[in-house]
């Protein structure tokens, strides 16, 4: 038996060394790396290059590049980038919708049925060179709802649409079919997203597999008319993008290539940023941002954000049925003393169910920490030795840089001031929206975003019960706030919508089984020699406006 | 023969571990009271959106059935697709498994060319200012948290010297060498790629040295054990009284015999670099497994997060059969029947 059983070990030994050889060597190493050896790959640009932009955050939240499956932030944003919607936003002018693919549109009232019609604009290519037509915009959003995949509800349930309801009227001209249930003026807000990608049919058809509509295909790399194409995307590494040179739209690119680089540690990203490695950096926490003041050659931006941190009441769960006690349970937080002391002051306190920057917004915040007020209510609803409640909150990090354990005992000791006992359960927020969708929880902390900008994007969920929403989610069947929603949404007349919206707000502030706790913002390290960097509260960054 | 059967024992043995551990960990995950169809939509999705998908999944049969399914797959090398991303999930643990296997060979190159001699020249300087030296760095290694080492070793040696970069695999303007294994080094060297090379081996260092802190520790505590002990043998000092050189006493006689408990910790040390590469993943932003297994197991992506826990949990078998057969080369007394 002599053995042979050596062979594989002594491979591997004989690697280690090899290995080890060089390592003993770091000091042979260029500081500054050599550009690549393969001249095929057109991403061997300098580091120090002025049409490079690097962009450090954490992309590990990406599932593909597909804009009917796209709906996570590292996905969005290169999506919003190498495609064009019929409609889009311009600077921060969210309350009207401007000319992207479609050069004009109109809403027709056909009876039961709203009659939505584009032109598309003449001349517009795909980055393949292919026409774009009203095929592909048919082809687009028949494949957003039979993917069925996070961002369909945006065509269902928003728009109230099926595959049958778009029409090519003629190579040029489409047409949406919506029903009156549906608000069409909150779709167009929708089609700014990038779910609203036109994609080039006729690439995508070429490169289907077993009928997947091309969902492998288009997972690393576009098939888009936007100012860029995604060349790839290497998992937890980076996603690359390029400029389009068959753009045929209005914001020619001055940055040639754009690197989305995966630096899930936040420290990093400040690292990168100071030494120049990063133009952008994009997770950086409260502190780390208020300690790049001063520090040469780097800047920082808080940008507006339309999430709202919320902390929700089961108004199924005795005594939280009861209005008063859930009334009570708002006038005993102290909501200056989380603003400030938790968050720093960098968020804004907003108690509507709208944001601040979308239409519809109330500025009215009556609730401040007023502990006999909340008392005398407690008493009323026949509870004034209080009580015990269990609030599930998620165990990671609240939207502004707190975290939500920290919150989450500020309102414990809160509480605690009138007799309201709180059990902390830190949850997996899988688990949390588990038993949430369930209406299993008593009290729980989340944050929401609207998904287009239209007031209709928060009335729905916070106040129509029928939607099975965050009011389902809540038990919160309220009639009333049900009507005001609808209404609201299917106004036409603007001022007259904003009222109703007024109204709704009122009514969810004082009756609702939500505690609307702030509304934070959105912190971005940059180099100080890049020029146009906007975020916009739809989460859209555009890079096709910057330049160094 | 014998080697033969042995080797055929260890696999029917490897093949007892995978169904043990994939029959548990695939009910515990399906007892979690977390929806993953729930969590790949978001919040925003209505539940009549989650309960189709949940059926487009199969997650609404029984879960009897659903394992039965996933071990037939299993066993034709199949591991499903993952909720998340509804990618095949061998797909993801080819891209970032030879991640997480480079990090933990550097770690290991560390432990075994740093921790042994330090364990010698520890043992050979008993209770002298060397041996003190290596016994304090062991101390730290022991108790340095990973997360404070790898920022501690960034913020000096990237951020304020400039040697090293602050992460990743390779540098982000030169093209990672054609994948062969998966491994950069390798395959740098496979393909002749001189930049990839050096700049794959200058990403390298500091992870693996971070990884590899804790394991050089134990390596170093443990060479220094063994070979206190070995060197009071009887025919260490007859070695000795021969004359030999020191430089022949030691390397030949003592730490040759030294080497059986010290390579059953590396062995083990390995399995656990493998597995406890997570947090240096995640301060140096390197892709491996580690990074996929978080990410996975937060959303309850039950197929990706079975992937990961099979993988880790072949390795150990295996590893623990080439430890073996390093035996019988170190010792001829040990054999494999």
């Amino acid at each position: 038996m002599k053995p042979n059983t050596f062979v594989l070990p002594s491979v591997v030994m004989a690697f280690l060394l090899g290995a080890c050889a060089p390592a003993a060597a770091p000091t042979a190493v260029p500081a500054v790396p050599p550009t690549a050896v393969a001249p095929a790959k057109p991403t061997a640009v300098p580091n120090t290059a002025a049409n490079t932009l690097v962009y450090a955050r954490a992309i590990d939240d990406a599932v593909t590049m597909d804009p009917a499956v796209a709906y996570e932030f590292s996905g969005v944003v290169p999506v919003s980038n190498a495609y064009e919607t019929l409609v889009r936003y311009e600077g921060t002018d969210y309350a009207n919708v401007k000319p992207s693919l479609a050069t004009k549109w109109e809403i027709k009232d056909n009876g039961d049925t709203w009659g939505l019609t584009f032109t598309l604009r003449d001349g517009a290519k795909f980055a393949s060179g292919n026409p774009v037509t009203a095929d592909d915009v048919v082809y687009s959003f028949q494949r957003v709802i039979k993917l069925k995949k996070s961002p369909a509800f945006l065509f269902t349930d928003i728009g109230g649409l099926k595959v049958e309801s778009f029409s090519a009227v003629n190579e040029k001209t489409f047409g949406i079919t919506m029903p009156k249930t549906a608000s069409a003026q909150a779709f167009l807000a929708v089609l700014t997203f990038a779910t609203g990608s036109v994609v080039d049919s006729k690439l995508v058809k070429a490169n289907e597999k077993d009928g997947d509509s091309g969902t492998a295909y288009l997972q690393d790399k576009s098939a888009g008319s936007g100012p860029y194409v995604i060349e790839s995307w290497t998992k937890n590494v980076d996603i690359r993008l390029k400029a389009n040179a068959a753009y045929t739209g209005n914001k020619k690119p001055s940055l040639n290539s754009i690197i989305i680089k995966h630096v899930p540690e936040n420290t990093n990203q400040l690292f990168m940023l100071e030494k120049g490695e990063a133009d952008i950096a994009g997770n950086l926490s409260s502190e780390q941002l208020d300690s790049l003041k001063g520090k040469p050659g780097t800047t920082q931006l808080r940008a507006d954000s339309w999430t709202l941190a919320y902390i929700g009441m089961n108004a199924t769960v005795k005594p939280l049925d009861n209005v008063k006690v859930r009334q009570a349970l708002r006038y005993a937080v102290d909501y200056d003393g989380i603003v400030n002391n938790l968050l720093n002051g960098k968020v804004s306190k907003v108690q509507g169910i709208i944001p601040k920057g979308l239409a519809g917004y109330n500025d009215n915040a009556p609730f401040k920490q007023d502990i006999e007020k909340a008392k005398g209510l407690l008493k009323e609803a026949g509870v004034e030795n209080g009580f015990s409640m269990d609030m599930s909150l998620p165990s990671s990090a609240a939207p502004g840089g707190a975290q939500w354990s920290d919150i989450g005992a500020k309102l414990q000791s809160d509480f605690k001031k009138i007799g309201v006992t709180i059990n902390l359960k830190p949850t997996l927020e899988a688990e949390l929206l588990t038993a949430y969708r369930a209406q299993k929880l008593q009290m729980m902390g989340e944050d929401w975003g609207p998904d287009f900008a239209d007031p209709d994007a928060n009335g729905t969920p916070f106040g129509n019960y029928s939607a099975k929403s965050l009011a389902w989610r809540n038990g919160w069947d309220d009639k009333e706030s049900e009507k005001l929603s609808k209404d609201a949404a299917l106004e036409t007349d603007p001022a007259k919508r904003v009222a109703k919206y007024k109204v709704l707000t009122e009514y969810v502030m004082n009756n609702g089984p939500f505690i609307i706790l702030y509304q934070p913002t959105e912190g971005f390290g940059l180099r100080d020699n890049l020029k146009g960097f906007a975020f916009n509260p739809l989460r859209v960054i555009d890079f096709s406006v910057m330049s160094k | 023969m014998r080697f033969v059967s042995y080797i055929a024992r260890r696999i029917i043995g490897i093949f007892g571990v995978l169904l043990g551990v994939s029959l548990i960990t695939f009910f515990i995950s399906h007892a979690l009271p977390a929806d993953p169809a729930a969590a790949a939509l978001s919040s925003h999705a209505s539940n009549e959106q989650v309960a189709q998908y949940r059926r487009d999944l199969g997650l609404d049969r029984p879960v009897v059935e659903q394992y039965v399914t996933y071990l037939g797959g299993l066993l034709r090398g199949d591991f499903g697709r993952s909720i998340r991303t509804q990618r095949p999930v061998i797909d993801d643990l080819r891209a970032f498994l030879p991640a997480t296997v480079e990090l933990s060979l550097g770690a290991l190159l560390v432990a075994v060319f740093l921790g042994i001699p330090l364990g010698v020249l520890s043992s050979l300087s008993r209770n002298r200012l060397p041996d003190h030296f290596v016994r304090l760095f062991s101390l730290l290694g022991g108790s340095v948290p990973i997360f404070f080492l790898g920022l501690l070793l960034i913020s000096v040696f990237y951020n304020q010297l400039g040697w090293f970069p602050a992460g990743g695999r390779i540098d982000t303007f030169v093209t990672p060498p054609p994948h062969v294994t998966g491994l950069f080094v390798l395959d740098s060297i496979l393909a002749g790629d001189m930049d990839a090379l050096k700049s794959s081996l200058h990403h390298l260092i500091l992870p693996s040295f971070t990884l590899g802190y804790y394991s050089t520790a134990v390596t170093a505590r443990m060479t220094r054990s063994s070979m206190l002990e070995v060197l009071g043998q009887d025919y260490v000092r007859t070695a000795r009284a021969k004359g030999l050189p020191q430089r022949i006493v030691v390397a030949r006689h003592a730490l040759r015999n030294a080497l059986v408990p010290i390579i059953t910790v590396v062995g083990i040390l390995f399995g656990s670099l493998l597995s406890g590469a997570v947090l240096t993943e995640t301060v140096f932003s390197w892709p491996g497994l580690g990074g996929y297994a978080t990410t996975s197991a937060t959303g309850v992506d039950f197929p990706a997060v079975m992937g990961v826990t099979v993988i880790a949990a072949m390795l150990f078998p295996v590893l623990s059969m080439l430890v073996d057969l390093l035996y019988t080369r170190l010792d001829p007394r040990i054999t494999t029947s």
